[in-house]
């Protein structure tokens, strides 16, 4: 839905850095270097960025209940 | 026991260092009492005045819970430790408030703090997205609390491993092939010889990996000397996280101690 705020396991806050890294991306950038020079070095963290899809702005356009 | 700094990343939220002279049971007694003893500040209360963006609020609150605020020990109490748990006194509570309307993201620095000195560490996590016509609107309520209770309290991550002792002795035939096998790039060569690089070899986690590539190379684990790993999450500097672990720890053995008199 929405890029977590913190790792789910390690804790460290990651959320502020998936725009810097949608951004990268777009630029054709390695997943791998970007994430490395991000300063997400562990598994669990990379893991939440690599699975991750923000899928927030098309849920927005459906009802709430 | 001694304590000697071995690293600090370029950011400053994470430090290394040996400790040596001490056993396992320290080592992880500091550990623990880094993760669930040293207090931080963290939003525990929303009020939502209007919340018509997608995400619930329970999903809000929660978010908000998770952002790191920067935390003044000097000026905030725990709520156990205050006068009828703190309810609405300055030096416990700390309200932040947020208005927001679409379209656009809702970012953790449109919250508006009471006190200047504690604000979002991350200003640019995101909160929310709103769409046109969409708004947010709610009073937080921030507090001092301890990792033990939640992990939104804990101020970072703290972890340690034996000191690795590598170390080659006579002639290593084929130094090439180490050179290859070795991923964590604890050898290098140095005048057509192998040689251990020391600062790698230590924060590598795997050096025991390396012990059979050659008969010549040794490599064990000391268990009296520990490189210590702390990560900040930017709610307090590694350095008053490790102040602040030792006092909770002597205050702990004081009590200990009080109450082991009382009892004898």
């Amino acid at each position: 839905m929405i890029i977590p705020v913190r790792c789910f396991s390690c804790g460290k806050p990651i959320g502020h850095l998936w725009a810097q890294y949608q951004g990268r991306l777009s630029k054709g950038e390695d997943k791998n270097k970007v994430l490395d020079e991000l300063g997400i070095q562990r598994y669990c963290c990379r893991s939440v960025f690599l699975g991750h899809v923000d899928l927030a702005d098309e849920a927005a356009q459906f009802k709430k209940f | 026991m001694e304590i000697e700094l071995l690293s600090t990343s370029k950011d400053k939220s994470t430090i290394r260092f040996l400790l040596k002279g001490t056993v396992p049971a320290f080592a992880n007694l500091l550990r623990r009492v880094i993760l669930e003893e040293v207090p931080v500040m963290a939003i525990e209360d929303v009020d939502f005045v209007k919340n018509s963006s997608v995400l619930y609020d329970e999903m809000i609150a929660h978010r908000l819970g998770l952002l790191p605020l920067t935390t003044d020990l000097t000026f905030y109490k725990l709520p156990e430790k205050s006068e009828n748990m703190g309810k609405g006194r300055a030096e416990v509570e700390l309200k932040l408030t947020l208005k927001a309307k679409g379209p656009g993201m809702v970012y953790a620095k449109d919250l508006q703090s009471k006190d200047p000195s504690v604000r979002p560490v991350f200003p640019d996590t995101p909160i929310a997205n709103l769409l046109k016509g969409q708004s947010l609107e709610l009073e937080a309520t921030a507090v001092l609390g301890r990792g033990r209770s939640h992990m939104k309290w804990s101020p970072g991550h703290a972890y340690y491993k034996y000191k690795p002792e590598v170390e080659i002795r006579g002639e290593v035939k084929n130094a090439g092939a180490v050179i290859e096998k070795d991923h964590n790039k604890i050898f290098e060569m140095k005048n057509g010889k192998l040689a251990v690089a020391k600062e790698a070899a230590l924060s590598c986690d795997l050096s025991l990996e390396y012990s059979e590539l050659d008969p010549a190379i040794s490599i064990t684990a000391r268990d009296d000397e520990f490189v210590f790993t702390l990560e900040s999450w930017g709610q307090l500097s590694p350095k008053s996280i490790l102040e602040e672990a030792c006092k909770v720890i002597e205050e702990q053995c004081t009590e200990y101690a009080a109450l082991m008199k009382e009892s004898a």
